[in-house]
């Protein structure tokens, strides 16, 4: 991929990360667990990115943590909050009406090409 | 280093690097996920792959600051730039204008000027460019510290509006006379005043001792001469600053502006002709001096020296007839 190219993508990817990762906290998850399950659906993301997104989204109060010692590995624990839901809730129905917004443009312009 | 310790030695670099209240719950963390990146089994070689993949210890530290990265902000910046603009051109002009007016009461009228304008721009610059300095440091400093703590709430110039398009004057760049330009003729004109009345003192043949020092022989010329001619001079000055103002207040060249121009330059050269016709303009000793330096016959250097005023006067009045006729140029645009 050309390296212009890739700013691009590396820009609307950044853009949707918190939305990907609210997406996954509905049940309990831990840092590496939660890569994990990015990555099955397509997400490449690096802990460099994701562990301070992950303290963020707690600082701003959307998910909260907590460690779970009982087993023979202590692992700290990420879970949306109530208030993080609702948060969550909006930012979807944005992100759908931006789709469409967005597919209504890219169809029109193919429409135009088509010509 | 044993296999356990690389782990350990790669959070203590990671962590070492951030605040001490999220440092040990950070190294629980990034130790937990290092250890499930790894395989069941693992060597040395698995570890060091892990590692890598995390990256460098002090990129990741500095991902988990909420510092940013930038020392002024894209959001005051321009605010930072404009103070800049605002405040260094006075602070250069009041440190002229400090100086100046010191070395006025301090000079000593015994001493030779030339050497003693010399020290003072010396001084003086060296001073503009520690003052400028120092402002550049501490306005700095200062847009630092407000984006470190949050940044500016405050707007310090009123938002534009499409009204303001209302102040704005489009001149043709060749039309319009430039701020430099005036302040460049102010300048002048005050230099050629001080140096006309003090010319018995400063324009004159100089030679530097053996010591390297710059004394005035003697002066071109006789003062009594210059001084006669005193109600004219300051009539001429009073006319060019009037004049200059005038061109400031216009910003522009106008057809009025360009014969007002040329009535004054006129002026100027007919009294500069007249001038040089008087006799006993040049000091006297001069003419033995130089027949003395270049060994040739006084009357030589009489002859000579009335050609050269002769040659000047010719340039003066061509380099005016180019000047009148470029205002009328750009006047005409």
């Amino acid at each position: 991929m050309s390296s212009l190219l890739h700013t691009f993508t590396t820009e609307i990817r950044r853009g949707t990360l918190t939305l990907a990762v609210l997406s996954q906290l509905k049940t309990p998850q831990y840092g590496y667990s939660l890569a994990q399950r990015l990555e099955a659906a397509g997400i490449t993301i690096e802990q460099s990115t994701l562990y301070p997104l992950l303290r963020r989204l707690e600082k701003q109060d959307l998910v909260t943590s907590n460690w779970d010692t009982s087993e023979s590995r202590p692992r700290k624990y990420y879970v949306i909050s109530e208030y993080g839901n609702e948060i969550y809730t909006q930012l979807k129905k944005e992100w759908d009406t931006l789709t469409l917004e967005l597919d209504a443009l890219l169809k029109g312009d193919e429409g135009i090409e088509l010509d | 280093m044993r296999v356990l310790n690389l782990i350990e030695v790669y959070i203590y670099e990671v962590t070492r690097r951030l605040p001490e209240k999220t440092r040990k719950d950070i190294a629980l963390e990034l130790k937990s996920t290092i250890e499930d990146m790894l395989p069941d089994n693992y060597s040395e070689e698995d570890i060091k792959h892990v590692l890598a993949k995390l990256g460098s210890p002090e990129k990741l530290a500095s991902s988990y600051k909420d510092k940013p990265n930038y020392l002024i902000g894209p959001q005051i910046y321009d605010t930072y730039m404009s103070t800049m603009k605002l405040v260094i051109p006075w602070a250069i002009g009041i440190t002229l204008l400090v100086h100046f007016i010191d070395s006025i009461f301090v000079f000593n009228s015994d001493e030779a000027l030339l050497p003693a304008i010399t020290t003072f721009l010396i001084t003086t610059i060296s001073n503009i460019i520690s003052v400028v300095l120092q402002v550049l440091f501490w306005i700095t400093l200062s847009f630092i510290i407000v984006e470190r703590t949050g940044g500016l709430k405050v707007k310090i110039m009123p938002e534009w509006t499409p009204e303001d398009l209302n102040h704005v004057r489009i001149i043709p760049k060749e039309k319009d006379i430039p701020f430099t330009e005036i302040l460049l003729s102010l300048i002048g004109t005050a230099f050629l005043a001080v140096v006309y009345f003090n010319a018995d003192r400063l324009a004159g043949i100089y030679q530097t001792t053996e010591n390297g020092k710059l004394t005035f022989i003697m002066p071109i010329f006789n003062q009594e001469t210059l001084l006669a001619f005193w109600p004219i001079i300051i009539a001429l000055l009073i006319i060019q600053i009037a004049f200059i103002i005038y061109k400031w207040k216009l910003r522009k060249w106008t057809i009025p502006l360009a014969i007002v121009n040329l009535i004054v330059t006129v002026i100027s050269t007919i009294t500069v002709i007249v001038m040089a016709k008087t006799p006993n303009l040049l000091n006297v000793e001069i003419f033995s001096y130089f027949a003395d330096v270049l060994n040739m016959s006084t009357l030589k250097i009489t002859v000579l020296s009335n050609k050269i005023i002769m040659i000047s006067i010719i340039i003066l009045v061509i380099t005016n007839i180019f000047d009148i006729y470029n205002s009328f140029r750009k006047a005409k645009i």
